[in-house]
């Protein structure tokens, strides 16, 4: 049985047609299932574990990078098939895991090409897409063998999990993230000053990395899959091949 | 007759995966790095590195950058300040800028004019008959240098040369 999560957005008149149409590319596949529209407040975790013991097979999260981010955050754990319909702006997700944006995404969700995705784990939870800390003097553990620190003492931390993260070396160089390499991947950046417009960072520090230990001596701001906590001190694991995910064919990983 | 097949097509093994040369680990110009510092990858050097620095693939030290330690890569590019000694498996390429206080062991060294290296040399694969070259023993007392005798047997072979 396919559960369908529609996000709250999609309520908006603009997304009435696509809507329609992917319904009925659904029902013409045979893949048509229960439709359940998330809330702002929707705990999506109990819900698709609801649906688990009812029958659910598969549960499809239909959206953009938010929903995404914040379907999986809380159904990590569920012993379930996931699988993604983009729908709208903000989907750069959806390209790495090689599914088109809009009705050609029920082409690759008929196909059931499954694989393992890794995701993030940190204090004991899951992450999705991205998890950041503003600058803030914090000080980072890769792997319990070697500790770095900066000299200007505010640092900025993100690490990527799915979401890519493209930070341009000055028209010289991009770097990418991609999602299955076994490993998650840290971006440091030493915060140089503070601008008239906006703050001078130096070059990034990059480090791929299993597990990592951030701590300070001041509580600093977490964010992770928009989501907002204070803490000072964080584990940041890799948890792999945890969630089944139906992809396409033209992922890119 | 037919075999049933999984409604799934599980794909477990990861894909040849064509980005894997970008996975970098990069040392941005102001952070340091205290420990034992491993990397599958290639490592780029800005910063300062204390403890050791190990990869199987290319590291570079750019101008600037400070290594505190003892360094095993697979390919190096030296343009910084290095402390320590350096193992590289394949080519290692002093630039002008390099600065080297350590012993070096590699395969294929390039030096650039202007770097500098204080330590001993020792490279694989050389052919010299009787693998040693000839030695000074100068014994206390006596200021009579000890030539070595041809046929005398040869101690390990060992291709190194003092710098």
């Amino acid at each position: 049985m396919y559960i369908y999560l529609y996000d709250d957005f999609l309520r908006q008149k603009k997304y009435d047609s696509v809507i329609k149409s992917i319904e009925t590319r659904l029902t013409d596949f045979g893949i048509a299932g229960k439709i359940i529209r998330l809330q702002q407040f929707t705990n999506a975790g109990a819900v698709i574990e609801d649906e688990i013991r009812k029958g659910a097979v598969t549960v499809v999260i239909v959206g953009n990078d938010g929903t995404f981010g914040r379907v999986l955050s809380h159904a990590a754990k569920s012993e379930v098939l996931f699988g993604f319909l983009p729908i709208g702006g903000n989907n750069t997700i959806a390209p790495v895991l090689g599914i088109p944006v809009g009705v050609e995404a029920c082409d690759v969700l008929s196909r059931r090409r499954k694989i393992g995705l890794d995701v993030g784990w940190v204090n004991n939870r899951y992450f999705i897409s991205q998890l950041h800390i503003p600058p803030h003097p914090i000080e980072v553990e890769y792997d319990e063998k070697f500790l770095v620190s900066s000299k200007n003492n505010k640092m900025e931390l993100v690490v990527c999990n799915l979401q890519p993260f493209v930070w341009n070396d000055h028209g010289k160089k991009e770097y990418i993230i991609h999602p299955q390499d076994g490993k998650l991947e840290a971006f440091l950046r030493p915060m140089h000053k503070k601008g008239l417009f906006r703050d001078i960072y130096e070059d990034p520090s990059v480090f791929p990395f299993e597990e990592m230990v951030v701590s300070s001596k001041k509580p600093f701001v977490v964010e992770a899959d928009g989501r907002v906590t204070k803490e000072t001190k964080i584990t940041i694991r890799l948890a792999k091949n945890r969630i089944a995910m139906i992809v396409g064919k033209k992922r890119k990983f | 007759m037919f075999q049933k097949q999984d409604m799934d097509s599980y794909e477990e093994t990861p894909r040849n995966n064509s980005h894997a040369d970008e996975v970098e680990t990069v040392v941005g110009p102001s952070v340091n790095v205290e420990g034992d510092f491993a990397s599958e990858g290639n490592i780029i050097v800005k910063g300062t590195v204390s403890g050791s620095v190990t990869t199987s693939r290319q590291l570079i030290v750019e101008e600037g950058a400070k290594i505190l330690a003892n360094i095993k890569a697979g390919h190096a590019i030296i343009s910084g300040h290095v402390k320590g000694n350096l193992k590289v498996d394949d080519q290692l390429e002093l630039t002008e800028t390099a600065q080297i206080l350590g012993d070096i062991a590699c395969r294929i060294l390039v030096v650039a004019p202007g770097a500098l290296i204080h330590g001993k040399v020792s490279m694989k694969g050389i052919e010299i008959e009787g693998g040693k070259p000839a030695r000074r023993r100068v014994s206390r007392g006596r200021k009579t240098a000890v030539e070595p005798v041809e046929d005398a047997p040869t101690e390990e072979e060992s291709d190194e040369f003092d710098v």
